[in-house]
């Protein structure tokens, strides 16, 4: 059970050492780092034992099961929860190795990898909201610990408008508790089949509104593009690769496993919201010319898949839903960490991550695309295959878009100041693990499908009908 | 005893909305912790049973106790709420100290500019200029 509450313990121990040590010196982040990976690791050997035994369980401090707080993490919260770290880890390497400047940045990083890991590991609807409250409180001082006032002015939009989501989601949760009489996920589930369809919907929508804020989604994305364009990149990456997981594990979660029948009933629209994101992203990304633009605005193209593919449903859509979160995740995370990177190796870095986000094997990025083309072939929904294509021809276009502007113009026509010496081996070597990662998964995707069939089979499970 | 709460939520949750779509930010802020404050009362009321007091070992026949799951719930909540109210306003001081205003129309004004700015110097303009095309200059600074 130690791997269960592990890397909780580790990182709320960290988290606390390190918010009274100066952050900015190379240990202190070294500290953090080894914190981080040594919970990723835990978190990793944990999906092991859960794709092999099944759900793992326990009760804090061996209270009965219903007083004490319950950490219950099947496939779906473990595959979320190692990718999560996983891509901290990263991230946090390269913060540490372009040196930090903030003396809050490691604490801050740590804690919110706490709120992501006991997010993706509770099973108690309001736990779930108190570690997402966790993980936003220190992504909200994140982004504001640093920079100019157009930085801070960003973070400022980023709190309120994603605070306004958490209050909903809180009102949500009041709501279902109310109609169901329990706050355990399980049982939840059970007692939200039997909910009158006008008071479920309310719920539904509720959670839908919370998530797709956290995602960006089309219609309330306007927070994420300035935001991912000043933070800086080990942050941007964090919030694109980690952060927003949040969102697809919640709608997988709490749409999936929580209100099928709902999610049912809202397919349609959930596949025309998820497809004006596509576009919308997708146009705005090929009229942007500074990368991180570009790369903020693909990141709201890129989430609609994931609501497509929730909104076809059935097992296939949602281990499609999960592989393409999985990959996508990575994808952000990759370009984020490298678009900036100049010197040895840095071009073929980032030609990984722009070949993945358009779908060109041997790239884990084709093995999202594909499982969602799969989906929707099954589904025999032509509209969506027609609709999967053509995003996929316009996330082509402005990836290499990006790729020419950036890599192929000479210094002086570029939009962003880009640094004249090479990078250090750290700040490639935390880019290069990423683009190893999705290179492995493209040429042997066996782990990504199979962790997105399980996943799905969990939630299936979970709502009482497989 | 239903009606009231909902009523009070209701106008709660509206006054805190009004508050967020003004341009002073601490007016946001306070809309803001009047939403958590409407998020809160909704927990307490989500659970708004009359009994008696949840104290362990419950004694059979009497009448059944009050739910004393929502109360936790709510603390939860406010202590929540007043971290992110304190962080806000922290955000605040921040943003004061560097522009003197905190009102969202002034940041978003110098923002447009600093944007004119940028784009004045925009190298694509350049190039249209080489190929002898008519340019639009932007807008700088009023």
């Amino acid at each position: 059970m130690i791997l269960v509450a592990g890397p909780l313990l580790v990182l709320w121990v960290a988290g606390l050492a390190l918010a009274a040590l100066d952050g900015r010196r190379r240990g202190v982040g070294v500290l953090a780092i080894a914190a981080v990976a040594v919970a990723f690791g835990l978190q990793a050997v944990l999906l092991g034992r859960v794709l092999a035994d099944g759900p793992q369980e326990l009760v804090a401090g061996g209270w009965a099961a219903d007083v004490g707080i319950r950490l219950r993490v099947d496939a779906l919260g473990a595959v979320f929860a190692a990718l999560s770290s996983g891509i901290v880890v990263a991230a946090l390497l390269q913060a540490v190795a372009t040196g930090v400047r903030s003396r809050s940045l490691p604490a801050l990083v740590v804690f919110l990898t706490l709120g992501l890991s006991g997010l993706f590991a509770t099973g108690d609807v309001f736990s779930f909201y108190v570690f997402f409250e966790l993980a936003m409180i220190a992504a909200y001082a994140l982004t504001a610990a640093s920079g100019t006032a157009r930085e801070v002015g960003a973070a400022f939009l980023f709190a309120i408008v994603n605070l306004v989501g958490s209050f909903l989601f809180l009102i949500g949760i009041a709501l279902l508790y109310r109609a169901t009489g329990t706050l355990e996920m399980v049982a939840v589930a059970e007692a939200a089949g039997r909910l009158e369809a006008t008071t479920a919907i309310l719920i539904a929508i509720s959670f839908f509104v919370a998530f797709g804020t956290k995602l960006g989604l089309f219609p309330f994305h306007f927070w994420l593009p300035t935001l991912y364009a000043t933070a800086s990149p080990p942050v941007a990456a964090i919030f694109a690769g980690a952060l927003a997981n949040i969102g697809a594990y919640g709608l997988l979660r709490f749409g999936g496993a929580i209100l099928p029948n709902e999610l049912a009933l809202s397919a349609t629209a959930l596949i025309v919201i998820g497809s004006v994101s596509i576009a919308y992203g997708a146009i705005q990304a090929i009229g942007r010319r500074d990368t991180r633009e570009v790369l903020a605005y693909s990141s709201i193209g890129h989430v609609g898949y994931i609501l497509v593919a929730l909104g076809l449903g059935g097992p296939v859509g949602l281990a499609a839903a999960v592989a393409f979160s999985v990959a996508n995740a990575l994808n952000k995370a990759l370009l984020f960490l490298s678009s900036e990177l100049r010197g040895r190796l840095t071009a073929a870095i980032f030609l990984v991550g722009v070949l993945s986000v358009a779908g060109v094997p041997p790239t884990a990025g084709f093995f999202g695309k594909a499982a969602l083309f799969d989906a929707g072939v099954r589904a025999e929904s032509w509209w969506t295959v027609a609709l999967l294509f053509v995003g996929g021809a316009l996330s082509f276009v402005y990836v290499f878009q990006i790729y020419q502007h950036d890599r192929w113009r000479p210094r002086e026509q570029r939009e962003r100041a880009t640094p004249l010496g090479s990078a250090g081996v750290g700040q490639r070597l935390a880019a290069g693990l990423v683009a190893l990662v999705v290179l492995v998964l493209g040429l042997w995707p066996q782990p990504l499908l199979a962790a997105g069939r399980d996943a799905a089979e969990a939630i299936v499970v979970a709502r009482g009908d497989g | 005893m239903n009606l009231v709460f909902a009523a009070a939520i209701g106008v709660i949750f509206g006054a805190g909305v009004h508050l967020l779509l003004q341009a002073d930010l601490l007016r946001v802020v306070t809309g803001l912790a009047l939403v958590a404050n409407a998020a809160s009362l909704t927990l307490m009321s989500s659970g708004l049973t009359r009994g008696r007091e949840p104290i362990l070992p419950l004694t059979g026949d009497a009448e059944p106790a009050s739910d004393p799951v929502v109360q936790a719930l709510t603390l939860t909540a406010i202590v929540i709420g007043f971290a992110t109210t304190a962080l806000l306003l922290a955000l605040i001081v921040v943003l004061y100290r560097r522009r003197h205003s905190v009102d969202l129309d002034d940041l978003s004004r110098e923002e447009a500019e600093a944007a004119a700015r940028d784009e004045a110097e925009e190298p694509a303009l350049d190039a249209w200029r080489e190929l002898g095309l008519e340019v639009d200059e932007p807008e700088v600074a009023r």
